[in-house]
């Protein structure tokens, strides 16, 4: 599904991406997990093609496709989904209408028919029963307004309407209560699909308890230092990032 | 400014003064002759006034504008479409500065209260009419004021009483039709309303032709205490004409006025939007957008005056700008020493979509109290990285990606009509408007959040 391969990235001049590399195939879904400020949105930013982020070295393919080369959109219409950590809000402009212009896009590239307003809005209400999200929230514009935890839902309505091929999650479950927690990990979980894929930014291990991730990634100061299973995370959970720290330096 | 523009204008005063213009009162024609004074001494501005700086008027100096003798013709289709959909209100119609009472629909109103024509309040010679008239606004300020003052005849007049509500908005459609070149119309209008009286009002300025034409509007709102007012004026003429309002409001204590101006029309068009807050707790809320495309420049020259305690003000103004037009935002907040606790606040925000369009933006805040809160920001930039980026990692391309967030930005300002059938009517222009200047049919209808 995507091979990252020795990734460097900057921010105004500063690298924060000291070379990741990263395989995920179809139907696995990867926890990347890592103290603050150590790369998560970074890496996730990078992949959805955020302007403000320059990639120096290395390599991105999604499908064999060099998902480097594409414009955010192209990204998007070649499956890829960003849930972000601080979604914006944009006034003016309804959830729906901005729902289906994505959706049409996306359809067009991959060669399907646009849906109508009847047909989109058929679909947008079952895929809002399925975050448990009011109907209302159809006709405000787009996260304005919103709870936190509102946003996140929202984050993941649009995942749910936009069918990604690989969905990157970057801490959509900071700020959650339990029950917006098991809604966001339901709305993952459905998705989940041999021909899907998930990579799964968290902080902590709470939310993979939902969802169970095949993998789990330590980053830490931009480098993946430590891989594993599931297990890997709740070993974090007991003893935290300072182990792993420790580590570090007795093998540097 | 030459003699002979001077000249013309007295030899128009003259005539007008001996046809239609008679049948108002001694005072009117004492005070119409004192104005074409005042406007004879200073004639037009001109860039060397500072307030004039950025706006040069030379193309409305230089030309000869007439009143013209009668009104041209206006369909009742046009009406349809420029009256607000799916709402009652009371329409009031002026063609080429004139009332119409064929074409305008009065609903019935509570006891006391007038909408109507000046002329026809003149003509009666209305007491409330004769002591507000000229008071809000003293023709001295604003050359074009005195020009609008000489040849005073016709416009809105909407007076309502103490303690009465008037529940459905008011809509005056000021429609020129350009029947004689070079035609202005000086339209004049009056809102009052007395202690704790409320009423909501739509000023459209339309053209129903291509051909220029020149408007030269003066309008007078005065909010009694306790009072509430809104005036929202919608400035759509074609893009050969020019358009000047000087509008002015005079508020009490524990008034609220809303003022609102879109500027989408005319190939220059300047507002002078000015408040006088003359009464403790007095809310006064002045808004606006504009959006200008093609050569057009759209000027807002705004004055808040803060004389007594306690008084919250609310200023945010927006502007797109494409192609080569210019808009100019000037916004002075004047706060009195008797002025404690004022809490005032003023933004100006540009969008620019090319390069070619230039934002003269200056706050100007001249503060005498020292327990205030005021504060001022003013922003030229492009589209919102972030917002845009957002957008495009839904798929949503780059051309509906600027599309949706032009929109967002205008929703932003119009966003602070108050009433919601004229928010949406002002919001159905902006999204008519967009289609054809960014040249994009697939325009989301604007929704705001509660
Ligand atoms: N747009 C940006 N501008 C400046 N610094 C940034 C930007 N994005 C990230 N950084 C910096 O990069 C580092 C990593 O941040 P981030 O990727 O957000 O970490 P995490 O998500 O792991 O908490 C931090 O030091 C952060 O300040
Ligand atoms: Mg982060």
């Amino acid at each position: 599904m995507i091979e990252i391969k020795n990734l460097h990235a900057n921010v105004n001049g500063r690298e924060i991406l000291k070379g990741i590399d990263l395989t995920v195939k179809a139907g696995e879904v990867h926890a990347i997990m890592g103290p603050n400020g150590s790369g998560k949105s970074t890496l996730a930013q990078v992949l959805a093609g955020h302007p403000a982020y320059q990639v120096t070295q290395g390599s991105v393919l999604l499908d064999g496709k060099d998902l480097l080369d594409m414009e955010p959109e192209e990204r998007s219409h070649a499956g890829l989904f960003l849930a972000f950590q601080y979604p914006v809000e944009i006034p003016g402009v309804s959830n729906s209408y901005f729902l289906k212009a994505g959706l049409n896009e996306i359809r067009k590239a991959r060669g399907e028919e646009e849906l109508d307003s009847m047909q989109f809005l058929k679909l947008l209400k079952e895929k809002m029963k399925l975050v448990e999200m009011e109907a209302s929230f159809a006709n405000r514009p787009v996260n304005e307004g919103f709870s936190g935890g509102e946003k996140k839902r929202n984050e993941i309505l649009q995942m749910a309407v936009l069918e990604p091929k690989l969905a990157i999650l970057d801490e959509t479950d900071s700020g959650l209560d339990i029950d917006a927690l098991k809604i966001v990990a339901e709305g993952v979980n459905k998705l989940r699909s041999p021909k899907n894929a998930a990579i799964v930014v968290t902080h902590y291990q709470r939310l993979l308890n939902y969802i169970v991730p095949d993998f789990v990634h330590v980053l830490v100061n931009g480098r993946i230092v430590k891989s594993g299973g599931k297990e890997l995370a709740l070993e974090l959970e007991a003893n935290g990032y300072d182990t792993i720290k420790e580590e570090l330096q007795q093998t540097a | 400014m030459t003699q002979s523009t001077i000249d013309h204008y007295r030899n128009q005063f003259a005539a007008f003064e001996r046809n239609g213009a008679r049948s108002a009162p001694a005072w009117v024609h004492d005070l119409r002759r004192k104005a074409l004074e005042r406007f004879a001494e200073t004639g037009f501005p001109t860039t060397a006034l500072e307030d004039w700086k950025y706006t040069n008027v030379a193309p409305i100096a230089r030309t000869e504008f007439r009143r013209p003798a009668s009104s041209g013709d206006v369909t009742k289709d046009f009406l349809e479409q420029h009256r607000m959909p799916g709402t009652a209100q009371h329409l009031v119609v002026f063609v080429d500065g004139r009332f119409s009472p064929e074409l305008s629909s009065v609903g019935t109103l509570p006891d006391g209260t007038f909408v109507g024509g000046l002329a026809a309040a003149l003509s009666s010679d209305d007491a409330t009419v004769k002591a507000s008239l000229s008071q809000v606004l003293p023709f001295e300020l604003n050359p074009f004021a005195a020009l609008n003052t000489a040849f005073l005849y016709d416009g809105l007049c909407v007076r309502v009483p103490a303690g009465t509500s008037v529940i459905e908005p008011v809509h005056a459609l000021f429609v020129s039709t350009a029947p004689v070149a070079s035609a202005v119309t000086h339209l004049r209008n009056l809102v009052v309303a007395d202690e704790g009286a409320s009423v909501t009002v739509l000023m459209s300025y339309l053209s129903a032709s291509e051909g220029a034409h020149f408007t030269n509007a003066v309008t007078e709102v005065l909010a009694r205490s306790g009072s509430a007012v809104e005036v929202v004026k919608m400035q759509r003429e074609n893009g050969a004409s020019y358009h000047v309002e000087n509008v002015r409001a005079h508020q009490y204590a524990g008034s609220m006025v809303h003022l609102f101006s879109l500027a989408l029309g005319a190939a220059i068009a300047r507002n002078d939007m000015s408040v006088i807050i003359d009464g403790e707790a007095a809310e006064c809320n002045l808004n606006g957008l504009y959006i200008a495309s093609g050569e057009q420049l759209l000027d807002h020259h705004t004055f808040m005056h803060h004389i007594h305690p306690n008084c919250p003000s609310h200023e945010l103004f927006k502007g797109i700008l494409t192609d080569s037009a210019r808009a100019v935002f000037n916004g002075k907040v004047y706060v009195e020493p008797e002025a404690q606790k004022t809490d005032s606040k003023q933004t100006n925000r540009n969008l620019l979509l090319s390069d070619t369009a230039v934002v003269d933006t200056k706050p100007e805040l001249e503060i005498f109290a020292d327990d205030v809160k005021c504060t001022h920001g003013a922003a030229v930039g492009g589209l919102n990285e972030a917002h845009a980026f957002y957008l495009k990692s839904r798929g949503i391309p780059a051309e509906a990606t600027r599309t949706m967030l032009t929109v967002g930005f205008a929703a932003e300002a119009t966003e602070k009509v108050r009433h919601t059938a004229l928010r949406r009517h002002v919001d159905a222009a902006v999204v008519e408007h967009l289609k054809s200047k960014l040249g994009s049919t697939n325009v989301p209808d604007i929704v705001h959040g509660t």
